[in-house]
């Protein structure tokens, strides 16, 4: 494995990680922006945005965009989370260039309104489909109750009234805004010319203009608010808990989301013996979640409503131990060897080190190579975790209940 | 061939079947066995999802718990499904723990505890599943489109019946548990960095105990097209449709793919581009190809606002139609390029590889070669494609909606 990175004059970056002996290679845009970029009116257009993208440009209609893509077999797609916008794809590698050229090109799209308009109705049915996923839909209005006026509790999908009253205009307003080459990072991992992709850069990417992209970032406790949501129609108690974490840049994210996994991983965690091994919940999980400038544990829970008072006695309990007898070296070690693993297997295939890549380049304009990162879980002290269950507390939370029971 | 593949044959009739990848440091492994849900005796639906739970309650020597700490400390990410044929056991992991985790899944399978009070939470458990998916109205769909569709048994949910779950019982549900290590219908399968030699003796003094018989399989009995739309309340209603094709066997397999590519391969697609491209009307529109041993078929999910829900179901059936008119040499290109891609990204993904390894013994009898498969590819034209399409029109479908309307069939 070899890292390389260059900058263009106009401030986009470029990262690599090559890998001769991989048989795909992955690409990915990184532009640093997302649902807290968005004030209250523009609610959703980074993700509406996300889906004009590949509509074209000028010279590229829609259709031409999907069959240029498909010409290349390229497993290609996108998202759009809080703070963040990624397209990538993965191709074989003598593809590579031909998709990074494709990509070049719908960073600088047409966003014709004809296409806007036809595009809004998928985005409405796409918040359509996910009002009727109950485990995405508590996970939302959480982050809401939790982040309150912080921008992070920004909806990523929008919502019918936001989305609707949206123009044209004020999305490419926005386009012009966030999408400036300081604001994005081209990462770029498995077996490809380095050189080659950087030259490709330079000819096509050179003419985008700079802005000043500067996002105001706030830590935040969050409101530990409870708020119950009764819909009749769902058959499941939906539970959804968000407590502070640490941000992408603190050197304690690799003990909170051990810390994590040690209460909430799906197999052998304090949740999983409390809640899933006696049958009191189907799905107990918690994660830790950094994010620029901030952080959140959020824990899922889907249980029978009837014990869903049972449920969150025992969730208190489990804090309640944490809080008083800490945890133990067994699982801080077990919860080490699980995440080594995962990240492993997971960076044994390009488009699964795509996205660690990239995001350590966002955040922190670092490299990290996977050893640095296996270095770093396992240097992980019993101590590092006590002191941050001391620092966060994270028995005291936000907690947001949606299903059919009426408290 | 592939030269990177390897077979064994225990005396008792279990196979082995493995692929090396050099570069990886990771492994992979499963085991079928044959406990799926077209397996069950009547009125136990579901069973095979109680004891894939139950399994890792305690097995050999240690508790629910020692098992789980045991398997987790070795940083075993693991994988449990029910099929129609099959419950597949599957693992991953750092391949220097290999063989301690392959000794607790000997446990699993031939020496589970089977513990009364551990089942009673295994069942708790599987009930609650099959009660969220209700929650999951797309899932619950395409679930309900299966059990329309397949002949009985096959169609019978893997997740199981309410009724029948919570009045299993817990002698038979143990018995059924115990008939899973019929040899001569188990698979085991491995990729990644791993020395043959080595997992064949382990497996050997494991797995090499006497043949048991397993349990029977039920005469098949078909079902004719149908419509069956399915009250729910909630914002969409989603709908999900299959149409009769050939089995992987079939020696127009790579016709079907290639077919169900250009249906909804990628973004280009017709499905994506005539439904939700054009129209707008849907977020999620996609075609799949789903094979058994004996019945396959292409399935179709779309969800949509109710006044949306007729018009896409036309849209659907009306791509599905006219594919008998052939494919153009733009749309073939497009499909070998991406069928090529998909294999060979399978390719580097230990798991995916332990279990296509395995799924292509189960239905074929044996392991194609990734050189095979591409050349198959290779092979395709417009005018073998075509002459699949003309003699298998798509003409009859078995429809399933769930949501607050029904449409017309």
């Amino acid at each position: 494995m070899k890292f390389e990175h260059r900058q263009l004059d106009n401030g986009l970056t470029i990262i690599g990680e090559t890998n001769p002996n991989a048989q795909s290679t992955a690409v990915g845009f990184f532009v640093r922006t997302g649902a807290r970029d968005e004030t209250p009116q523009i609610n959703g257009v980074s993700h509406f945005l996300e889906h004009m993208l590949f509509k074209g440009t000028d010279a590229l209609s829609a259709l031409k965009v999907n069959a240029a893509f498909d010409r290349l077999g390229a497993k290609f797609n996108a998202f759009t989370s809080e703070e963040n916008t990624v397209y990538y794809a993965a191709v074989l590698p003598e593809y590579l260039l031909d998709v990074a050229g494709l990509w070049m090109q719908l960073m600088r799209p047409a966003l014709r309104d004809d296409d806007f308009n036809l595009e809004k109705n998928v985005i409405l049915e796409e918040i359509a489909m996910y009002k009727d996923l109950p485990q995405f839909e508590v996970m939302d209005q959480a982050r809401a109750l939790h982040f309150d006026t912080h921008p992070c509790g920004n909806s990523v999908l929008g919502t019918n009234e936001s989305i609707q009253s949206l123009t044209a205009d004020q999305m490419r307003t926005y386009f012009s805004q966030r999408y400036a080459p300081n604001n994005i990072t081209l990462a770029c991992c498995g077996n490809f010319d380095f050189d080659a992709l950087c030259q490709l850069a330079k000819q096509r990417c050179s003419g985008w203009e700079q802005m000043d992209t500067t996002r105001k970032l706030e830590d935040t406790a969050g409101t530990f608010k409870n708020k119950h949501i009764v819909n009749p129609h769902l058959v499941r108690q939906h539970i959804c808990l968000m407590s502070p974490a640490v941000s992408m840049q603190d050197r304690r994210r690799f003990s909170a989301s051990l810390l994590g996994m040690i209460l909430g991983d799906d197999s052998g965690s304090r949740y999983y013996w409390a809640l899933t091994e006696p049958a009191l919940a189907e799905v107990a999980s918690m994660q830790c979640e950094s994010m620029d400038g901030t952080g959140v544990f959020y824990s899922y829970i889907c249980c029978d409503p009837d014990k869903s008072e049972q449920v969150t006695g025992v969730l208190q309990d489990v804090f309640n131990k944490l809080n008083t007898a800490g945890i133990s070296e067994a699982e801080l070690e077990t919860a080490q060897n699980k995440m080594l693993s995962a990240l492993t297997i997971k960076c044994e295939q390009p488009m699964g080190r795509l996205v660690s890549l990239g995001f350590n380049w966002v955040y922190n304009q670092q490299y990290r190579s996977v050893q640095q990162d296996v270095e770093s879980v396992k240097a992980v002290q019993l101590d590092d975790i006590s002191n941050l269950i001391e620092q966060l507390s994270p028995g005291k939370f936000t907690m947001l209940s949606l299903g059919p029971k009426s408290s | 061939m592939n030269k990177n593949l390897d077979i064994y044959k225990l005396k008792n009739g279990m196979v082995l079947i493995g692929e090396r990848l050099e570069q990886v440091h990771s492994v992979s492994f499963r085991f079928l066995l044959p406990v799926g849900a077209s397996l069950l005796p009547q009125g136990c639906c579901g069973a095979g999802a109680v004891i894939a739970d139950w399994l890792f309650r305690g097995a050999g020597t240690r508790t629910s718990r020692e098992l789980i700490e045991m398997l987790d400390r070795l940083g075993v990410h693991r994988n449990t499904s029910t099929s129609a044929h099959h419950l597949a056991l599957s693992a991953s992991l750092e391949a220097g723990n290999l063989s301690a985790a392959l000794d607790l899944y000997a446990d699993m399978i031939l020496r589970p505890q089977l513990a009364a009070d551990q089942f009673e939470l295994s069942r708790q458990l599987a009930i609650s599943e099959l009660q969220g998916l209700d929650d999951d109205p797309r899932q619950k769909a395409m679930l309900l489109l299966y059990e329309q569709y397949y002949p009985d048994p096959y169609g019978r949910p893997a997740h199981g019946k309410t009724e029948q779950l919570q009045s299993l019982p817990f002698e038979q549900t143990a018995d059924i548990a115990k008939k899973m290590f019929d040899p001569s219908r188990v698979i085991f399968s491995i990729c990644g960095n791993y020395d043959f030699k080595t997992v064949c003796q382990q497996i050997e003094a494991a797995f090499d105990t006497q043949a048991k018989p397993g349990l029977a399989v039920e005469q098949a009995v078909l079902k004719g097209k149908n419509y069956t739309h399915f009250p729910a309340e909630g914002a969409q209603v989603h709908i999900g449709l299959m149409t009769a094709v050939p089995t992987v066997t079939s020696e127009h397999y790579y016709e079907i793919a290639a077919a169900v590519s250009v249906l909804s391969g990628s973004m280009s697609s017709r499905l994506f581009t005539e439904v939700r491209e054009k129209r707008g009307l849907c977020y999620a529109v996609g075609a799949s190809y789903k094979t058994l041993k004996d019945y396959a078929g292409i399935s179709c999910y779309s969800g949509t606002t109710p006044d949306k829900a007729q018009q896409t179901l036309d849209v659907i059936l009306e791509q599905f139609h006219c594919l008998k008119d052939g494919i153009t040499e733009e749309e073939m290109q497009r499909a070998k390029v991406g069928l090529k891609t998909s294999l060979i990204m399978q390719s580097e993904s230990t798991y995916a590889r332990a279990c296509g390894i395995a799924a292509d013994h189960f239905l074929l009898g044996r392991v194609r070669g990734l050189d095979e498969i591409r050349e198959k590819i290779e092979a395709l034209s417009i005018d073998s494609v075509g002459a699949f399409l003309r003699q298998h029109p798509f003409d009859d479908f078995t429809v399933v909606t769930l949501g607050p309307d029904a449409v017309t069939f």
